[in-house]
């Protein structure tokens, strides 16, 4: 920790990171969180992702102090916080709505945390100047809380937040509020100020997007559990299941079972045919028997137009290799840079794909039909124990 | 009472349509207010003589006498001492209920508590003040109980004097302080007090710096009903305090009533409304001060 990076001397503590020891959450009958074990580590951004009710604002509110785990403990640096209250634990909280009190200006917001420890004034004054810098608001302390846009609300917030130079920062859905556009430059500032100062971040947020472009590494949280932690990077390449493979990103979920060929899986289910079904090569050496679920991720696969199919003489085998297969259009959507195809496949089922727009001089039209294709590492396996729905 | 709102225009029609619902109240509000106001007024400017028989012309001697004379000015700021009084007395009291309210553990017990809360104002003020008469007499309730007990040996003079007035006042008006309180507290998000609390501040700290200052328009509100309700009530203080208390709406209802000194009743009437008008305009002025700086 003797190599703070520059800034974090300004914020005057060194970060802790944070372990979750066995946390389990009940609301009466209800099992908020299942037993969640986490260590989230100093100076790093971590994200906690998840659809609405997955546990992810009750977990967030357990390191904050606001609710007493059933079981479990939470840890700040080395200390045991579960037993105290959130006004003893040092933590920094952005609130959804921001949370500003009304009836003081700026700077008496930033310098609420200040006082309650009893900071000299002169100090005060000090300390929020300096963090109204840093999030960009000089000149601002005078105004009420109603005279901001909601972005400056926001970074009123997080000064606010970062005067009390706290250990570990928890940011509960803050730009789920701000418009789009302010939203993806909320995002970058809030990286970049993360950055700077080094502190210990949990972000809850339900937009992957925004968890994927933010953080260090995610927590996916789906019913109650940790589904699987890792970088973004690894999440979207590697799903440890099902839940995490649907819930980042878009995905086509192909259940396929082996065949003679080592390697070689055909799919079942709505993919099978009369024997015409989709051939997936995999990078497996397979000895397996039972079907796997595959991940392909709609980018990855290249759609190019074909000739239609010859009709299908009765009696004559059907030429398939992996990897390879062919549909018509059955819907696109244009959103600009990128274009969403959905395609019926000649031997049934559908495959989402996403092309990008440079990729046509002309687009495809409904009912055109195309050949696609893909390479073999974009055929992720899903591990065979996770077949269990969590 | 929550401030910020932007008021919704109505297209023309609709503003036509408005007003033609709100014609019933306004012709009975002409007819029994307004009138009436405007007759008591003419009255006021009246001159008597000394039989009490109305001299033709108008003019101000009414009012010289109102605030010329020691006892009805005493009697004036009596009562608005004694009005404000109930009503900081009032908000004191009405915070831990309204309090209670807001942070019912469940619907069910919220609904009770606002019967309960409410359910005085079913019975009639002139009850409510006997069952005060019952409790402080001589040989009442207080000082039977007192007495049985070996504490006191003669019974304790409690009715017939001001605090005995500003104790029922508090009883019967509680409940227009606890109401808009609890809408005050009720608006509160729940996540300024942990905002607060996540910044290091303690239960009692985040009460005097969030809770208590936020909570400022419902005091005011409820402060300003109480305040006009005590100002203006006259069967409380005279069967408790009895006839010989300085409030002025004793004075009035003698002069009007027993003394039939119209003229003078009217200047009594105006001059406590005038009084009354100024304190509620005052206490107005700051609760929109407060809530433009806060809201905007």
């Amino acid at each position: 920790m003797s190599s703070q990076p520059k800034g974090a001397a300004a914020l005057g503590a060194a970060p802790a990171g944070i372990r979750i020891d066995g946390v389990v959450q009940r609301f009466g009958d209800h099992l908020a969180l299942a037993g969640v074990d986490l260590d989230i580590r100093a100076g790093e951004f971590f994200s906690l992702l998840g659809p609405s009710g997955c546990g992810k604002t009750t977990l967030l509110n357990i390191i904050a102090g606001f609710l007493d785990p059933s079981e479990g403990s939470v840890y700040v640096g080395d200390r045991d916080v579960t037993a105290l209250p959130p006004y003893r634990r040092d933590i920094g909280m952005v609130f959804q709505n921001y949370a500003l009190f009304p009836h003081l200006d700026v700077a008496g917001n930033v310098a609420y945390g200040l006082k309650v420890r009893k900071t000299p004034a002169a100090q005060i004054k000090k300390r929020v100047a300096e963090v109204l810098d840093l999030v960009q608001l000089p000149g601002y302390a005078s105004r009420m809380p109603h005279q901001l846009s909601g972005g400056q609300q926001q970074r009123v917030a997080i000064a606010r937040a970062l005067a009390i130079s706290p250990q570990v920062l928890l940011l509960d859905e803050p730009l789920s509020n701000l418009d789009a556009k302010l939203r993806k430059d909320m995002q970058s500032e809030l990286r970049s100020l993360q950055q700077r100062i080094g502190i210990t971040t949990v972000l809850v947020t339900h937009d992957q997007e925004e968890a994927l472009s933010l953080s260090d590494r995610i927590g996916i949280l789906g019913s109650g559990r940790l589904q699987q932690v890792g970088t973004p990077l690894e999440l979207y390449r590697k799903p440890a299941n099902r839940f995490v493979a649907e819930f980042i990103g878009q995905a086509n979920l192909i259940k396929a079972q082996p065949t003679s060929v080592a390697g070689v899986f055909e799919a079942v289910d709505r993919f099978e045919n009369e024997g015409q079904g989709l051939l997936l090569g995999t990078e497996l050496d397979i000895t397996a028997t039972q079907p796997l679920r595959f991940v392909l991720r709609p980018e990855r696969i290249r759609v190019v137009p074909a000739p239609p199919p010859e009709p299908r003489m009765a009696g004559r085998p059907v030429i398939r290799s992996p990897n390879r297969t062919g549909g018509t259009l059955r819907e696109l959507s244009y959103s600009g840079g990128s274009i969403r195809l959905v395609v019926d496949l000649f031997g049934g089922g559908q495959l989402i794909a996403q092309a990008e727009d440079a990729q046509f001089t002309e687009l495809p039209v409904v009912g055109q039909p195309l050949a696609l294709t893909w390479r073999i590492e974009d055929v992720v396996p899903l591990p065979a124990e996770e077949e269990v729905p969590a | 009472m929550s401030g910020g709102t932007t008021r919704a225009r109505l297209p023309a029609s609709g503003r036509g349509f408005a007003w033609l619902l709100l014609s019933p109240t306004l012709l009975f509000l002409i007819a029994f207010l307004v009138v009436p106001g405007i007759l008591l007024a003419g009255l006021s400017l009246r001159n008597v003589d000394s039989m009490l028989n109305l001299q033709p012309g108008y003019g101000l001697s009414q009012y010289i006498l109102v605030f010329g004379s020691t006892t009805y000015a005493n009697a004036l700021f009596t009562t608005l001492w004694v009005s404000l009084g109930t009503a900081l007395l009032c908000v004191l009291l009405a915070y831990p209920a309204a309090w209670l309210l807001v942070n019912a553990p469940t619907r069910t017990v919220r609904t009770v508590l606002y019967v309960l809360l409410v359910s005085p104002l079913l019975t009639s003020v002139v009850i409510r003040t006997f069952a005060w008469i019952v409790l402080l007499a001589q040989n009442g309730l207080i000082n039977d109980a007192l007495r049985n007990l070996g504490l006191i040996d003669a019974p304790l003079r409690m009715l017939w004097n001001m605090n005995a007035v500003i104790i029922a006042y508090v009883q019967v008006m509680l409940p227009f302080a606890v109401l808009p309180l609890a809408t005050s507290l009720g608006e509160i998000p729940q996540s300024l007090s942990r905002a607060s609390m996540s910044l290091g501040a303690g239960r009692v700290h985040t009460f005097f710096h969030v809770t208590l200052p936020l909570t400022l328009p419902g005091m005011l509100t409820g402060a300003i009903i109480v305040f006009a309700l005590a100002a203006g009530s006259y069967i409380t203080p005279l069967l408790i305090g009895g006839r010989l208390q300085p409030l002025l709406p004793i004075t009035i209802y003698q002069q009007a009533v027993q003394i039939a000194n119209l003229p003078l009743a009217a200047a009594l009437s105006f001059s406590l409304l005038l009084i009354t008008g100024i304190v509620v305009f005052l206490l107005g002025a700051v609760l929109k001060r407060w809530e433009k700086r806060t809201y905007g």
